[in-house]
């Protein structure tokens, strides 16, 4: 495996901070960008990331999606890379053999691609040129609207994408994470491009993001080629606004309804969790898998098994502010909401009362420590892992996950259960089909 | 050109027992993946596909020596992923392990294939269960239209033709247990039973566990018993109105009279990647980048198999206010591509695009094992895979654009839509 250099021998203008297991944490000294390199072996395959810190959650009302609005229109091009002259960012990537997108969620907005490591500097180019080099063409927003207006319809067409949207809406009132990433469609019909302009000039600057490089590469040769086309991108010159806002304490139960044509109905009902970086975090992914995640699962037993649901899910977002630990239920035919919920509820009341046991704990353990191995399958999925980590506020989350895993106790569990799942704190969403 | 992996080198394929077994170590830690498949025969005009979907949902509710519960904590305590499922004449099998866990993992494997015990009480729950999923797709105006599309060119009977949903539920909802154990004896069984394993592995110790766990299983009987040509028939169009469904699915397509084997098919291929097979390629940027008029648009040959052959077919959405432009200028861009060919520079760039994204499509051992196994269930020599890229080279200008010209027919194109059609408004 290629290791690591020795600070003495690192590029010039390159500075190294911190390493966790077997991820290295450098900066630019020009501008702090923040550069993650993981070396692995295997094909020469090298996943390049891109994660700013920068999501929906920065948005304000009557400028949501706009975050994601303009993870399109870093698509559409620089000077140097635009499709009149036949080097847009797409033809310039996909001839490689690249995979690559971008994503926006609450907390970050990546862009990453998967390339030949022969390739590597030309990803490292593009991203780089498209730091602070975007167009932001008028002419491209009113394309690319209509786009993401048929995004917008794609999620509607699917009651379960509107449940999750309109839970999130009840839970949180105050805290951005109330509206969706895509952003409410009257928003997007509006946002112009000196809004989008805006967030590109507030928000895209190397010292608000991370670079990750992982994959089949000498990381003094990554490191080389993110200094040189990175190193002379100017930082901010103000201060990256921070979300201030919190979340008043819920007080009491709250409910929501979605009618739309379809067959089978859901409930979804989601409970406030703490941030990713909070200790108990650990505790509410194995309550997840406890409860639902296999035939073993407390819920698959009490619902599925029985007839109840058809399908049942255990959630536990994890996001830098407080967001929300879900169970979500498909209902059987001819079974009712009201049986559903009252089960789901049951046998969450029943592990605050009586716990789990020490079986189920190691069972959800296991299960965690295989698909961490599964995770690392290739270096696109390490990037995903990767990804979320940097966005809830600390990579490391990324690297001792199983550290923190292997100190929770059955008794944290009942704890974590009893904390979060209180009825003060919990929204519930029905999916009601209709026939038309 | 080749492959970086060196397949023919570094795999082994060998007779595991019944299993034609292909192992392939990488350097990962600590984990295998698997893929496999048999041949199970169902005859599809007789109703057999959804017999098959219930048997393979049966397998891990119980058999004659362990019940569901127990079966699933084997694997639950290890965190091992194991699925099968329902592939028209196949049954396919794909999962995960800590590499110390696969011989565990392949008894459970083995014991649910030969030995389910399709208990009443099980048999009813999957029966409601598998309606519900059934019921859950009729909601999905992906799959609607895309099953439309199918049934448009082809026949009750053909591995490719998707029967409506309503029917499947209804022969969900008509079949027994008895129907579905009897399917189980006469179709499963070691017929062409192939397994592919990548990853942290050796090969001999995985021969041995393969060879323990599937030695009582034997190949079934079945014949084929499928229809192997497309219908024929003027191209139409069939819209499928679905209420709160303001996108609308949109999926053009007609059959292809080609196999995986033919001579035409790697240039054809090669064809269109160049007019829907990435962002880059002619639909992408010309109905999306430039138009504005969808979110999603591709292309792709589909259903092709050496068995029978397949077709071609165009998917994209459309918000229903701009249902009929964007199905027009998908048409326009089909017919353009098929009147003036690819150009040499688009057929030079897309080879450099198949000759990376082969080389990426080798960083996960999922995506390699599935490779192997789809390479041997072609009956081709895993060579193949290491002379694949040569062949893609070696390609010219007119070999592409004469099987784009022989095989793509815009004027015979099916057009399947699912969603909300838009209102008409008065003036």
């Amino acid at each position: 495996m290629p290791t690591s250099p020795a600070p003495a021998t690192l590029p010039e203008g390159v500075s190294f901070e911190t390493s966790s297991d077997d991820i290295s944490c450098y900066r630019l000294d020009a501008n702090d960008l923040r550069v993650l390199v993981l070396p692995q072996d295997g094909v020469p395959v090298t996943s390049f990331m891109v994660t700013y810190h920068v999501g929906s959650r920065n948005e304000r009302a009557g400028h949501t999606g706009a975050t994601h609005m303009l993870e399109h229109l870093m698509f559409k091009g620089t000077d140097a890379h635009h499709r009149r002259h036949g080097t847009s960012i797409m033809e310039t990537l996909e001839r490689l053999g690249a995979q690559l997108n971008a994503s926006t969620w609450f907390d970050r907005t990546n862009y990453y691609e998967m390339l030949p490591t022969q390739h590597l500097e030309t990803a490292v180019e593009v991203e780089a040129d498209r730091m602070r080099g975007a167009l932001l063409d008028p002419d491209d927003v009113e394309a690319e609207r209509s786009v993401i207006l048929n995004e917008y319809d794609r999620a509607q067409n699917d009651p379960v994408s509107r449940l999750f949207d309109e839970v999130w809406a009840a839970a949180f009132v105050a805290h951005p994470y109330h509206h969706p990433t895509i952003g409410w469609r009257s928003d997007i019909e509006t946002i112009s491009p000196d809004g989008l302009r805006h967030y590109y000039d507030t928000f895209y600057y190397p010292n608000n993001a991370t670079v990750s490089v992982i994959g089949n590469v000498e990381p003094d040769d990554a490191l080389a080629m993110v200094a040189d086309h990175f190193g002379s991108i100017e930082p901010a010159a103000h201060d990256i606004p921070q979300v201030t806002t919190r979340e008043p304490e819920q007080t009491g139960k709250r409910r929501v309804r979605v009618e739309q044509d379809g067959q089978l109905g859901a409930v979804l009902s989601a409970y406030k969790s703490p941030a990713a970086t909070h200790a108990d975090s650990e505790a509410l992914d194995l309550l997840a898998r406890i409860l639902a995640s296999g035939k073993g699962s407390r819920l698959y037993r009490r619902c599925t098994d029985q007839g109840l649901t058809s399908d049942v899910f255990g959630l536990n977002f994890r996001l830098r502010d407080p967001g929300l630990f879900s169970v979500f239920a498909y209902l059987a035919p001819e079974r009712t909401h009201e049986e559903v919920e009252a089960a789901l509820r049951e046998v969450i009341a029943e592990i605050q009362e009586n716990g789990v046991t020490e079986e189920e704990v190691e069972r959800a353990r296991q299960q965690l420590t295989a698909q961490t191995a599964f995770n690392r399958d290739g270096p696109m999925k390490i990037a995903s892992q990767l990804n979320e980590a940097i966005a809830a506020g600390d990579w490391t989350l990324y690297t001792r996950y199983l550290d923190r895993l292997g100190d929770v106790t059955a008794a944290d569990v009942q704890r974590a259960a009893r904390t979060y799942l209180r009825d003060g704190r919990n929204t519930v969403g029905w999916y009601v089909p209709t026939t038309q | 050109m080749s492959s970086t992996i060196h397949f023919s080198e570094r795999t082994q394929d060998r007779p595991a027992g019944p299993v034609r077994l292909l192992t392939l170590p990488t350097p990962v830690d600590d984990f295998v993946s698997f893929r496999g498949s048999f041949l199970a025969y169902p005859d599809l005009a007789a109703g057999e596909g959804v017999l098959q979907q219930l048997a393979v949902a049966m397998l891990d509710q119980g058999t004659e020596h362990r019940d569901r519960f127990e079966l699933a904590q084997v694997l639950e305590d290890r965190g091992a992923k194991l699925n099968l499922s329902s592939d028209g004449l196949y049954v396919d099998i794909r999962g995960q392990a800590l590499a110390d866990d696969l011989p565990d993992v392949l008894d459970v494997l083995a014991e649910m294939l030969q030995s389910p015990a399709f208990d009443e009480a099980e048999f009813e729950k999957t029966r409601a269960q598998t309606v519900g999923q059934l019921q859950r797709s009729l909601e999905k105006t992906s799959s609607r239209a895309a099953n439309a599309l199918t049934r448009s060119l082809f026949a009750d009977g053909h591995p490719n033709y998707r029967p409506p949903l309503e029917t499947r539920i209804q022969q969900v909802q008509a079949a027994t247990r008895a129907d579905v154990r009897d399917y189980h004896r006469a179709h499963f069984g070691a017929t062409d039973f192939t397994l592919a394993v990548v990853g942290d592995l050796a090969h001999d110790p995985v021969a041995g566990a393969v060879e323990e766990a599937f030695a009582g299983f034997a190949p079934h009987e079945s014949a084929p018993a499928h229809a192997v040509e497309a219908r024929g028939g003027r191209p139409r169009r069939e819209s499928i109105p679905m209420p709160d469904k303001s996108n609308v699915d949109v999926r053009l397509g007609h059959a292809l009279p080609i196999r995986r084997d033919d001579e035409a098919y790697l240039p054809l291929y090669v064809g269109n990647y160049i007019l829907g097979g990435n962002f880059a390629a002619r639909l992408m940027t010309t109905v999306r980048d430039e138009k504005g008029l969808t979110y999603g648009i591709g292309s792709s040959l589909s259903g092709i198999t050496t068995r029978y052959p397949g077709y071609f077919k165009t998917q994209v959405t459309l918000s229903h206010d701009v249902l009929e432009e964007g199905i027009e200028a998908t048409e326009t861009v089909i017919r353009t591509f098929v009147e003036e060919g690819a150009t040499q520079e688009e057929l030079e760039a897309k080879k450099e695009t198949i000759a990376g994204s082969f080389t990426v499509g080798l960083a996960t051992t999922g995506r390699l094992a599935y490779s192997l196994l789809l390479n041997a269930e072609r009956d081709f020599e895993v060579g193949y895979l290491d002379a694949f890229l040569d062949r893609v080279h070696a390609l010219t200008l007119d070999d592409v654009n004469d099987a784009v010209r022989t095989h793509l027919r815009p004027d015979a194109l099916h057009v399947a839509a699912a969603g909300t059609r838009p209102e008409v408004v008065s003036v």
